[in-house]
């Protein structure tokens, strides 16, 4: 089986997680053969693939040639992490590059970036900013033993050991970045935004783990990609006021300043973005 | 091959992508009429922005945003700049949390350096006449299985040890504005000095197999002039440091370094801008062309407090002389590095507190901040204004990309008028040139952030 790798507009960590799986990425990799992988061989060529690894989004003119090239050629294509599967940080601004160019001296860089799907059928989408090397290695062993690979299909609050206490005094909820202050306490308990609830778990909850909110890396949750009914932004509000015990309203004025937060990684993704268009403000 | 796609009436010869490095590049070989080598350059092709998503940003934001500028140095990028803001903000960082930090800093030198060797560097010493198929770390398996494993192992101890002391490996979320979010608790210390210790052999071994594969190498292959210009790093008390105190630089012509305080440093950098790349080359405003990165930080030497690190160091300049100035020399600067930092995360680690204030909040206010670090790759720059409200009115990143870059292509111009004959450009050649560009340790998200 040829398996190989690209990178467009990234920025190397969704690769250096695949790396870091260390001897049995290398042993799998020996058993096969690496078609295309600048990080990894002397290739230079882009040849039939039945495994690529896609990483990264599309932000400039030699990025999309290179896309479409592969999808071109090749069987399945995954979407390997959050930039790849929603456009990821690249989404955050509108980039408007400040110098002339000469688009034959070097690429056209596109204002917007746009996830892979938006320019290629994609067979598998595995998200994480980057995905946890573990993740990645097993389904990367899985498409080349043939199997279907493990769904992570449960909430970063399900893996989180903190636990909700008992309602107090509601608090204005806020996206401060500062530490948990109680131990063990679920952070939206200590009115800090964290995003568990609507993201896709499989990281081991290792940010809110050391004290710290989870900024929702790992893209929407089964749940809230379900419906047209759900969003990042409802179910988020709907899960503060449940568990600080405040009123809907109130968290929904709260959480709607703080949509470029909670759309980090989303928001140049129009499944993501569907519901709240037009209201995360973008530079 | 696809190095020809000669353009301009045969005059320019591409070589795309470079491989074995981290992000998109390629590798122009200008002529002269004549067709000789007239320049070679080195062009990043991707362009990332993050400073420029900054802007406008509320300050306590930013660091998350800057740990995206780059995969592999994410972390140095978010540290520098929550240094930058708490120095805005005026903001002092408690002594607990500075230390953890630091032990952070210095366990992911050690793992990304362990992964450029693995992955980047070691073919072209260990399989160096190889074709593309063997070339590459799967090659080396299968001529070294064992070796390869052991390597392996320490790069998956040093890993799992971030993901115990940090949250995780690549986005190291304990590091926050302010400080860290908890200091690890006597357990996890525990295990994290289990895992350092077991990989000390392997670490030993790395560094003798990396001397004997740079001896074979400069024997075999032509090693070409020295490097140009100066080399240049982060010190304290004249000796290397990632969290230094200044800037130190020294020529690799021979004489004694010169110390910058960070305000004489940042006031002399002067940024230029080319059309051929995304690349904005830095200059050190009154000296030549600049080295940074592990080959400059092993020139201006390593402290007492790490002597393995020391003595290896000592005992490979008595084979090779100081300053260490020809490109062979990466591979065994990453693996003594590789050791400097081990060491120095095992003392951190038997120091560390486990108790007291990590944190402190933020008053972000109107005002200017900076830090500057060394990374894996070299000197990392983070410089942030910050509005009345507190918002980022500007943001500034300059990283080591950008400070190798005159030199890098200086250097790949002369191996390429040595290495290439006409506008048929070989394998061979090709590979010399990729090898050249390699030991600068490339990042090019890094470098166009
Ligand atoms: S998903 Fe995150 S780690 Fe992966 S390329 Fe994008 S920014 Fe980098
Ligand atoms: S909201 Fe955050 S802290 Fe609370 S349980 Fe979920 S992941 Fe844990
Ligand atoms: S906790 Fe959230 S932000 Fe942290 S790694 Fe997991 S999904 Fe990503």
């Amino acid at each position: 089986m040829y398996v190989s790798t690209v990178a467009l507009g990234a920025c190397g960590g969704c690769e250096a997680s695949l790396l870091a799986a260390g001897e049995p990425l290398v042993s799998l990799l020996s058993e096969h053969d690496i078609g295309f992988s600048s990080l990894l061989v002397d290739r230079r060529s882009i040849t039939p693939s039945d495994v690529v690894l896609m990483s990264g989004c599309v932000r400039n003119a030699e990025e999309l040639r290179l896309a479409e090239e592969v999808a071109r050629t090749s069987r399945k294509i995954v979407a390997v992490g959050t930039c790849a599967v929603y456009g990821g940080v690249a989404g955050l601004r509108r980039l408007e590059i400040e110098r002339s160019q000469d688009e034959d001296v070097l690429p056209r860089v596109f204002a917007e970036a746009r996830p892979l799907d938006q320019v290629m059928s994609v067979e598998m989408y595995v998200p994480g900013c980057p995905p946890p090397t573990g993740i990645l290695f097993e389904t990367v062993k899985a498409l080349m033993e043939g199997v279907q690979p493990l769904r992570h299909d449960a909430t970063v609050c399900s893996e989180c050991d903190r636990r909700v206490a008992r309602r107090g005094p509601a608090r204005a909820v806020s996206s401060s970045s500062g530490p948990a202050s109680g131990e063990g306490v679920c952070l939206l308990n200590e009115s800090l935004l964290c995003l568990g609830p609507v993201t896709r778990g499989g990281c081991n909850a290792s940010c809110p783990s050391v004290g710290t909110v989870c900024s929702g890396c790992r893209g929407p949750s089964d749940a809230v990609l379900s419906s047209q009914l759900h969003s990042l932004y409802s179910d988020m509000v709907s899960c503060v006021a449940r568990t600080t015990g405040a009123r809907r309203d109130k968290v929904a004025a709260q959480v709607e300043g703080m949509l470029d937060v909670v759309y980090t990684y989303t928001a140049c993704d129009p499944v993501a973005m569907f519901k709240v268009r037009g209201k995360v403000p973008r530079g | 091959m696809n190095v020809t796609g000669n353009e301009l009436a045969g005059q320019k010869v591409r070589i795309y992508p470079v491989t074995r490095i981290q992000g998109r590049a390629d590798i122009e070989v200008l002529f002269d009429p004549h067709h000789n080598v007239a320049e070679a350059r080195f062009r990043a092709l991707d362009y990332r922005g993050t400073d420029r998503m900054a802007v406008g940003m509320p300050a306590q934001r930013v660091p998350q945003v800057l740990s995206t500028a780059c995969g592999v140095c994410g972390p140095f990028h978010k540290l520098a700049s929550c240094m930058a803001v708490e120095s805005a903000c005026g903001t002092r960082v408690p002594a607990a949390a500075g230390t953890l930090r630091e032990l952070i800093c210095w366990l992911l030198l050690a793992s990304s350096h362990l992964a450029t060797i693995t992955y980047c560097a070691l073919p072209d010493f260990a399989l160096p006449t190889s074709d593309a198929a063997v070339k590459n770390v799967t090659g080396i398996y299968m001529v070294d299985q064992e070796f390869v494993s052991r390597l392996s192992h320490a790069m998956t101890a040093i890993y799992d040890t971030l993901d115990i002391i940090a949250g995780n490996r690549f986005r190291i979320p304990v590091i926050l504005p302010g400080g860290v979010s908890r200091l690890p608790a006597p357990s996890e210390i525990e295990t994290a000095s289990a895992l350092l210790a077991s990989c000390e052999d392997e670490l030993r071994e790395t560094v003798r197999l990396a001397e004997m594969l740079t001896r074979r190498e400069s024997r075999m292959m032509e090693t070409g002039t020295p490097l140009p210009g100066s080399y240049m790093c982060s010190v304290t008390d004249g000796l290397a440091a990632l969290l230094g105190t200044e800037v130190a630089t020294a020529p690799f012509a021979g004489g004694e370094p010169r110390a910058l305080s960070f305000d004489e440093f940042l006031s002399s950098l002067v940024e230029e801008e080319i059309d051929w790349t995304f690349v904005k080359p830095l200059t050190v405003d009154g000296f030549d062309c600049q080295l940074v990165g592990p080959l400059a930080r092993v020139n201006m030497g390593f402290g007492e407090d790490t002597p393995l690190a020391a003595m290896e160091r000592a005992r490979l300049l008595e084979q090779w002389e100081h300053p260490l100035d020809s490109e062979f020399f990466f591979l065994m600067s990453l693996a003594l590095e590789a050791v400097w930092a081990w060491e120095k995360a095992k003392r951190l680690l038997s120091s560390i507190s486990y108790d007291g204030e990590c944190w402190t909040s933020l008053a972000p206010a109107a005002g200017a901040g900076r830090a500057v670090i060394d990374s894996p790759r070299g000197l990392l720059v983070h410089q942030v204004e910050l509005d009345a409200l507190g918002a980022v009115s500007d943001y500034r990143v300059c990283s080591p990309l950008q400070f190798n870059y005159k030199t890098l292509n200086e250097h790949l111009t002369s191996v390429a008028a040595r290495t290439v004959g006409g506008i048929d450009i070989g394998e061979s050649a090709a590979a010399r040139l990729q090898m050249a560009v390699r030991s600068f340790s490339p990042c090019v998200p890094c470098g166009t952030h």
